[in-house]
């Protein structure tokens, strides 16, 4: 008891103490307070996870159909050309944007609080910020623009150049098209991981700063020294948070290819919902979802640990 | 001596400062052209590719608009009322977390805190069904019950940790005065909690404006699509006309845009702390 906050209203409420029954019956109108979410969470979050766990063991086509075949569909995976394919496509995939938005926002940051100018610190945030604004669908369909291989900025910018020879149908071609969705959005910053790491940056205290640069460190050595070590935790979110990201998001994938050319953009996001939505495998559909549910649960403790264990040391 | 002092404070910031505007550039290039191409028709567009040309196509913008404007509205309304209800169910929700001690209030606590493990990939194809089976389907109440459900888990969370940290003499002080515990807590707690309200609003406006996937499953109907959606079809409809299509992402883009000039302290705290929930 040594929240005095819970101490006190429950004593006003009486219901800290006495035989279980009667604490319900004292709680109830807490309990009532908490049946909407509650019944909302079992309904639409609870009910279908666990349905993706029981349902990933049965053949299922979302009505009827439902046949029991037991680890069928993860013998299924193992062998399912498509999803190793998908599978290493997001590996690559995911590792290149967990470095290019880690290291772009940090170097951004970097700049930002390295100004003297405390306003222009402000507006240049605010107009890093901006793109936001743009709702996520156009990110991609001004990224379609701009790979167009008819009239697209990138082959335009390419002609007045001068570069004609390279030219391309960016998103057309299997060997460009993965290369090309990797650098949708590029130069702008992802907003959260950009905000989390100029967060970690601006809570370090001047002092270190002045005294660092009084001991003769440049820009290079003291971000090496001082500003990596000390953003580690804000860092590791802003990772975490883009593979997290990038591993169940596929409306990219969706709007940009479809994963064509072949299977050649295609992750197993997306074979999953092409799997449930297009083809009625929600049994199947269910077992990707399982795998990459456990997977990015390993991930983020495997990150987690690493990190706090080499904060510790 | 000092002249040489604000020489040298002026130089420093200066390769920072080339550095940015480069990247600043470089970053609102593209919009800058969506918004140029936007103002043209498709011969001017074929004819100059960079430059803006006269006379301006304002054409276009009506044209766009006369689409866009329904997909708008209902985006509107949806995460509109998405964002009251999850104001309302978790400002509740999290005081009761926050100030009360009942039996099972753990357990109750854990069914909400562990779903931000859970991602969205797992329940998708699930969830649709259940939505489905529900009679659902094709009705705002598709979305806006699962985007409910989402974001109480976050807001939730977020809302208990304010009314915890609202210090105890408050309380004692409202119920000093003869406040029934309703009364604590509209006019003391939700007033104090205004700030983090607007941030659960926040985030829920951001995650809801730019989810694709579930109304793409749940939504047929063109006039009850939301703008995300709408967006999609209005771009396979006017693929080939450049102007129309680019002024449709303009006017598509003020929204937020909006909501960002009249509440960007809320907006950028909205998103780091929509940063918990991965």
């Amino acid at each position: 008891m040594f929240r005095s906050a819970t101490r006190s209203s429950s004593h006003a409420l009486g219901i800290s103490r006495g035989p279980l029954p009667l604490r319900l019956w004292r709680a109830k109108w807490l309990y009532l307070a908490l049946l909407v979410p509650v019944t909302l969470l079992l309904l639409f979050e609870w009910l279908p996870a666990f349905s993706a766990l029981y349902n990933s063991l049965y053949i299922w086509n979302g009505g009827k159909v439902h046949i029991y075949v037991g680890l069928e569909h993860y013998e299924r995976l193992l062998s399912d050309r498509t999803f190793r394919v998908a599978l290493s496509n997001l590996v690559g995939f995911v590792i290149f944007r967990v470095v290019m938005q880690t290291v772009l926002p940090f170097f951004a940051a970097e700049m930002i609080i390295n100004l003297r100018s405390a306003r222009w610190s402000y507006w240049w945030k605010i107009i890093f910020v901006f793109p936001m604004v743009v709702p996520t669908i156009l990110n991609y369909l001004i990224w379609r623009f701009i790979y167009n291989p008819q009239v697209g900025l990138l082959n335009e910018g390419l002609e007045l150049l001068g570069l004609d020879a390279y030219t391309h149908a960016w998103l057309g071609d299997p060997l460009t098209a993965m290369w090309a969705l990797a650098f949708v959005r590029f130069p702008w910053l992802p907003t959260l991981q950009f905000l989390i790491i100029l967060g970690g940056l601006q809570t370090i205290p001047h002092e270190v700063h002045e005294s660092a640069s009084i001991d003769g460190a440049g820009f290079w050595r003291r971000l090496l020294y001082i500003d990596i070590p000390m953003t580690r935790r804000q860092i590791t979110l802003a990772m975490i948070l883009t593979m997290l990201f990038m591993t169940q998001r596929f409306d990219l994938f969706l709007v940009m290819t479809d994963g064509g050319p072949g299977y050649s953009t295609m992750v197993p996001a997306l074979q999953l919902f092409q799997s449930a939505f297009s083809f009625l495998e929600f049994g199947y559909a269910s077992a990707i979802g399982v795998v990459l549910f456990v997977g990015m649960l390993a991930l983020t403790v495997i990150n987690l640990r690493v990190s706090s264990g080499a904060a510790a040391d | 001596m000092r002249k040489r002092l604000r020489y040298s404070l002026g130089n420093r910031d200066l390769p920072f400062q080339v550095v940015l505007v480069c990247f600043g550039i470089v970053t609102f290039f593209p919009l800058v052209l969506v918004v140029i191409t936007s103002l043209k028709s498709n011969t001017q567009f074929y004819h100059n590719f960079w430059l803006p040309e006269l006379p301006f196509q304002l054409g276009n913008y009506s044209s766009a608009f006369r689409i866009i404007w329904r997909y708008i509205v209902n985006s509107v309304l949806y995460s509109g009322t998405t964002i009251c209800l999850i104001a309302a169910i978790a400002s509740v929700a999290g005081y009761v977390f926050a100030r009360f001690r009942f039996p099972f209030k753990t357990v109750i606590f854990l069914a909400f805190i562990t779903l931000i493990m859970v991602p969205g990939v797992l329940t998708l194809a699930p969830r649709f069904v259940l939505v489905r089976d529900l009679g659902m389907v094709n009705t705002p109440l598709a979305l806006i019950s699962v985007w409910v459900s989402g974001g109480l888990v976050l807001s939730t969370w977020l809302m208990r940790s304010y009314f915890e940290s609202l210090p105890q003499e408050l309380f004692d002080a409202a119920y000093v005065d003869g406040a029934a515990e309703w009364q604590v807590f509209t006019y003391v707690s939700v007033p104090l909690a205004r700030p983090m309200i607007a941030t659960v609003a926040m985030t829920t406006l951001i995650g809801t404006w730019n989810d694709l996937i579930w109304p793409l499953v749940t939504i047929t109907d063109k006039s009850k699509m939301p703008l995300a959606q709408g967006l999609m079809q209005f771009s396979s409809a006017y693929e080939t006309d450049w102007g129309t299509l680019f002024a449709g992402y303009v006017i598509s883009s003020i929204p937020l845009l909006c909501v960002f000039a009249v509440a960007m302290r809320q907006f950028i705290s909205g998103l780091t702390s929509g940063a918990v929930k991965a």
